[in-house]
């Protein structure tokens, strides 16, 4: 019984990496008032890159620095239409979803089948050794062991730097940043940039350590449900840790019951369950605005106008 | 006195054809209270966004403590140290007061330091605010401290103040003012621009006034002891009254009936309270006041666009309180707002599309009503082009392309056709040329033959031209209503708009 | 800085403009994709272009693909005309499949064709519909925003539609391929001459015209295109904009399931896989290329079911993967934006900002 349960948190920690970082990415671009909807395919571009990498230099480290690279430089785009050319912020996610799954299917065609360079799990020495707490959270690839990392560093820049503070002041009231001498377009590019960046290493832990190897359907959808944490844990790195844990719980759970026929759940309700309780947290995140404590970010979504 | 720390001379600025500053000379002394005065449109806002850094000057110089300056950016004036406080206030309302202040000072301080130095400056100028609270649970005059202790962190020595009380209650008036001396008691410079004559005879050491653009007088208060009469009358000036053609129209039953009527503007702007008076039929009540006393708040509350909140409101004949008035939609009044590009009409569509925007129960046809009667709305564009004089090929044009004239006749045409027992009108010759101006007036007075008019306006020539009654907004309330055909009525109604009550 | 002014009065023609720039940026994307890989841009432009028009029945196709494409063009477009974005064309879309199918196997399985087709039609529109009102409730009455719970729904609806063919609808005589038996023939549209194309082709160009009178003639479209061009004059006349927002997210999504059930009914004949391609989410881009005219709506579905049926062309002749059609479609939309921003704005560098009172 316990090793079944820990068997299932070690897969949920594993299942749950991917749609982590992309969600900590995508905090950051929306706090500072960017709506990212093209987190899908950031994430392909990002998965592609770095297997593709991977498979051409054998080089682990050049595969991650690549996959986090693409992912930026797709962003950059979605950052130049938004943000310079003031285009709608929704239409330019979705046409970056299609553009980077378009890219990425397109020029990983050839590598399908392929083999690339695999990253495997990593235990950490003596953590890994402690019972059941062990073998779950240290005995993970280093993906996951830097998103133990990124996470908190994201939420401490965020809430508690000079940095954070103008990020955040961006996305709940850019003119008031602008008159207080903030460069907005600037400050938004850039966590635009962040967020691609860390979308990229989303797509790389999966082409690299998750399910290593390419296929088109690599991100199987994580990218849209990384859009729906992103409110499930209310623009809070921290819950995200807890929100995609309960995305990976899920999966994890739906993978122990296919392969133990057990059939507690019905597993496609453990499969909506994630996008329905996020439509429930929207509810009561609106309902709660009421009181102007609003928890998204004010401007998000608003292109950012100096002269009326 | 010492010598002026701020010096401007022959300080001229234009927007388009319309000079907002004529040739002012102006000296502002360290310790002293500055107030300037003047109406909407006096150019004081504008003179002092100069002194600020907001814009640039086209002729003349400033000076700074004797030396020439000029300012690229607001940010390049707080450098030299003069700030603004303006209307609106620019903070983040979800952010708490620190994080705010840290966002503009922060750079200097560091996070720990800017804590240490609001509560510095709090103790040192007597303002009391906490900083772990968050904006949007801060009072008006609370935000306003904000923005106080903001100019002080960077270390201004010049302060201006653009209509400070508009948003304050008379408590938070007081506090202000006490703010104020305290500040003044510190050598500070402070500016404060108001149009509220009565507030500023208490606290201010110079008083300039402002009217047209040009600098009227300029000089200590107890220069030439001159009676608040006097002062509200080189802010209003001796206006020419524009003769017009006014018919006799006998006066007919009550249209509408205001008693007690109170309530908050929409937009969170400055609320109106016991607002009592009638309009019949075949008058024209005027209510006149200078921008933000309440107007706004007050005529969304007639129109039924929001909500009263308390007092009763008598619409031909029935009496309604303020929450039955808000939802009963079947009354018919005619509202010319005063936003005409955006509520009163719809600038990418044509000009018979705008026929529909009031008027749409006229325009059902074919089966249960569900369709659009489209020849019928152009028609009537097209009667209303030539009626009213309106210089366009056709009805199909775009309400877009239209002058600001012409668009306020298609409006008004719009409003007319709809044949109610109440016209509204809100501003409705702002920024309209001659001719149009005289356009509207003449179909206001025709209008008044068929119906009960209240016209809703800042412009005291329009009002003297066209008002049987005229009723004088301050504050929120209606001080006074004068006859029009009161021998003094313009001394009456100037000083009333200034706040100085007889 | 950049400052951004509003050009006085648009360019004329921005319409064309925005088109105009949209496919040729999306072609100079493509020459670039094409070069990098040693084809000739032209040689693979015009494998595409043969691949379309070579044929009766590659043309045949395109009009087939672009079937679904109307629909959901018209779905998104509905709801765009009064600012409500409707991401959830997609899962709308199955849910009109789920009601088609469910129609035609389950409850009216015996009837005669002429009955049993318009019920059909009748069911995946209320399917649709149903799905796009819980959207439209939670925007009218607790202002959630509706581009994320239609987008979430999307999901809902696809993981509960794979549940029945998988499960409770699967085929008993399915040979465990995953779907729902075969719709009776009853409920089969016809197909013409030899191609694929069926009755949900003209029944998609009746819908856009049906949509463009809506709007422009009726009373109903007149509040609804005043409330999406000026909420504030819309305020100001006093329109109902809770109603309107739930009768036109309700409209959408009886688009959208139309597009559920010419693909059920007259492509797969049953409930499988196949169905949620993305077809809602192109809609988006057709909506949009359209510039939101349901006239034009048809014209923009079957430009981008030529980039389908053109990448599949390219795919098997010169052996270029056929997403190459997604990379096209994504860059006609950036291509948009470019020309709209062009038709719309003024961009100027300057130091200062300065705003006249």
């Amino acid at each position: 019984m316990i090793e079944d349960l820990t068997f299932i948190a070690q897969i949920s920690i594993k299942s749950s990496v991917a749609v982590l970082l992309a969600t900590v990415g995508g905090i950051i671009t929306e706090r500072s008032g960017v709506l990212n909807l093209g987190i899908e395919g950031m994430m392909l571009v990002g998965a592609l890159a770095g297997f593709a990498a991977g498979h051409f230099t054998q080089s682990p480290m050049v595969a991650v620095a690549a996959g986090t690279m693409a992912g930026g430089a797709l962003s950059l785009v979605h950052a130049f239409f938004t943000i310079a050319l003031r285009s709608n912020q929704v239409l330019s996610g979705l046409a970056l979803t299609i553009l980077g799954t378009g890219l990425a299917n397109f020029l990983g065609r050839p590598l399908i089948g392929q083999t690339g360079v695999r990253i495997r799990q990593l235990p950490i020495p003596y953590l890994s050794d402690i019972p059941v707490i062990g073998e779950v959270f240290f005995n993970q690839s280093p993906f996951a062991y830097a998103a133990y990392l990124l996470v908190p560093l994201a939420w401490f820049v965020l809430f508690r730097t000079r940095t954070g503070l103008v990020l955040r002041a961006v996305g709940e009231d850019a003119r008031s940043a602008d008159v207080a001498g903030v460069n907005v377009e600037l400050t938004r590019t850039l966590s635009v940039f962040v967020g691609g960046l860390f979308a990229g290493l989303a797509g790389t832990y999966l082409s690299l350590s998750y399910t290593p190897g390419w296929k088109e359907t690599m991100t199987g959808g994580q990218g849209w449900i990384a859009i729906a944490m992103i409110i499930f844990c209310t623009w809070n790195p921290l819950l995200a840790f807890f929100g995609a844990l309960l995305f990976g719980g899920l999966t994890a759970l739906q993978f122990f019951f296919q392969a133990t026929s057990m059939d507690l759940i019905p597993s496609y309700v453990l499969k909506m369950l994630p996008y329905l309780l996020t439509i429930g947290v929207l509810v009561l995140v609106s309902a709660s605005s009421r009181h102007r404590k609003s928890a998204s970010p004010a401007d998000l979504g608003v292109p950012f106008y100096r002269e009326l | 006195m010492s010598d002026p720390v701020i010096s401007l001379r022959g300080l001229s600025k234009r927007f388009g054809p319309v000079w907002a500053n004529r040739e002012v000379d102006l000296d502002l002394f360290p310790g002293r209270v500055h107030a300037l005065l003047g109406e909407n449109g006096a150019g004081k806002s504008t003179l002092m966004s100069i002194l600020a850094g907001r814009y640039g000057a086209d002729k003349g110089t400033v000076m700074m403590h004797g030396q020439e300056v000029t300012f690229s950016s607001p940010a390049k004036a707080l450098d030299h140290g003069i700030g603004m406080v303006y209307q609106r206030f620019m903070l983040i309302e979800s952010m708490s007061v620190a994080d705010n202040l840290a966002l503009t000072v922060g750079k200097k301080y560091g996070r720990r330091g800017v804590d240490y130095e609001i509560r510095q400056t709090a103790e040192q100028y007597g303002l009391s605010v906490d900083p772990e609270k968050r904006i949007f649970e801060l009072s008006m005059g609370e935000r306003q401290r904000v923005e106080i202790i903001k100019l002080l962190m960077l270390d201004a020595e010049v302060l201006i103040f653009d209509e400070p009380t508009s948003v304050l209650t008379p408590p938070e008036v007081d506090a202000l003012f006490v703010i104020i001396d305290r500040l003044r008691g510190e050598g500070k410079t402070i500016v404060l621009i108001t149009h509220k004559l009565e507030e500023v005879l208490k606290l201010a050491d110079d008083i300039s006034i402002m009217r047209k653009g040009r600098l009227i007088i300029s000089e200590p208060i107890d220069a030439r002891q001159m009676s608040r009469q006097q002062l509200a009358r080189l802010m209003v000036g001796r206006d020419v009254v524009l003769r017009v053609d006014k018919k006799e129209v006998a006066l007919g039953e009550t249209v509408l009936a205001l008693d007690g009527f109170s309530g908050d503007s929409p937009s969170g702007g400055p609320s109106f309270n016991e607002v009592t008076f009638e309009i019949r039929k075949g008058e024209i009540f005027s209510i006149i006041g200078v921008a933000g006393n309440g107007q706004t708040g007050l005529v969304s509350a007639i129109a039924g666009l929001s909500r009263a909140g308390a007092g009763t409101i008598t619409f031909d004949g029935t009496s309604y309180t303020a929450r039955e008035w808000a939802m009963a939609s079947a009354a018919e009044i005619a509202y010319v707002p005063e936003d005409r590009y955006q509520s009163g009409s719809i600038g990418s569509m044509s000009i018979a599309e705008n026929f529909g925007l009031t008027r749409l129960q006229a325009y059902r046809s074919g089966l249960a009503g569900l369709l659009l009667d489209r020849q019928k709305m152009a028609a009537d564009g097209r009667r209303a082009i030539g009626e009213h004089n309106i210089k366009v090929e056709s009805s199909e044009a775009s309400a877009g392309s239209l002058s600001g004239g012409n668009l306020q006749k298609v409006i008004l045409a719009r409003e007319l056709t709809r044949k109610a027992k109440l016209f509204i009108a809100e501003q409705p010759t702002q920024g309209l040329d001659i001719s149009a101006t005289e356009d509207i007036w003449q179909a206001l007075l025709e209008c008044r033959e068929k119906a009960g008019v209240l016209l809703v306006t800042g412009d005291l020539k329009e009002v003297l031209s066209l008002s049987d009654r005229i009723g004088v907004i301050f504050n929120g309330r209606i001080l006074e209503i004068i006859d029009a055909h009161d021998g003094d009525r313009v001394d009456r109604v100037g000083l009333l708009m200034a706040g100085v009550r007889s | 800085m950049i400052r951004v002014a509003k050009r006085k009065q648009p360019l004329r023609y921005q319409g064309a403009v925005a088109t105009f720039s949209a496919v040729a940026i999306a072609l100079v994307v493509g020459c670039v994709i094409f070069a990098a890989l040693g084809v000739n841009p032209l040689t693979a432009y015009t494998a595409m272009g043969k691949g379309v028009l070579s044929s009766v029945d590659a043309f045949s196709e395109v009009l087939v693909k672009a079937t679904p494409l109307i629909f959901t063009g018209l779905a998104v477009a509905t709801a765009a005309t009064m600012m409500l974005w409707n991401i959830g064309a997609e899962g709308q879309l199955v849910w009109g499949g789920i009601f088609a199918a469910g129609t035609a196997l389950f409850l009216f399985p015996g009837l005669d064709g002429w009955l049993l087709i318009p019920l059909v039609l009748a069911a995946s529109a209320l399917g649709g519909m149903v799905w796009s009102l819980v959207p439209a409730l939670l925007r009218a009455k607790l202002r959630v925003n509706e581009i994320l719970t239609t987008l979430l729904l999307n999901y809902v609806a696809i993981i509960y539609m794979e549940h029945l063919f998988y499960g409770p609808w699967r085929d008993p005589a399915g040979y465990g391929f995953p779907g729902t038996a075969q719709i009776p023939e009853a409920a089969q549209l016809v197909r013409f001459g030899g191609t694929r194309i069926s009755i949900g082709f003209p029944l998609a160009l009746l819908c856009a015209v049906f949509l463009y009178y809506l709007l422009k003639k009726s009373i109903w479209g007149y509040q609804v295109q005043v409330i999406g061009k000026e909420q504030r004059a819309a305020h100001y006349a006093g329109f109902n904009v809770t109603g309107k927002i739930l009768t036109v997210m309700a409209l959408s999504g009886a688009f959208a399931g139309l597009a559920g059930m010419t693909e059920v009914c007259g492509i797969h004949y049953r409930l499988q896989t196949g169905l949620a391609v993305g077809y809602g989410y192109d809609g988006i881009i057709v909506a949009w290329l359209a510039g939101l005219n349901p006239l034009a709506v048809p014209f923009a579905a079957i430009l981008l079911g030529a980039l389908f049926v053109g990448g599949e062309q390219l795919q098997s002749v010169l052996g270029l993967p056929s997403s190459i059609s997604l990379i096209l479609e994504g860059a006609l939309l950036f291509g948009l934006f470019a020309g709209q921003t062009l038709a719309r704005y003024t961009l100027t560098f300057s130091s200062r900002s300065e705003v006249p009172s």
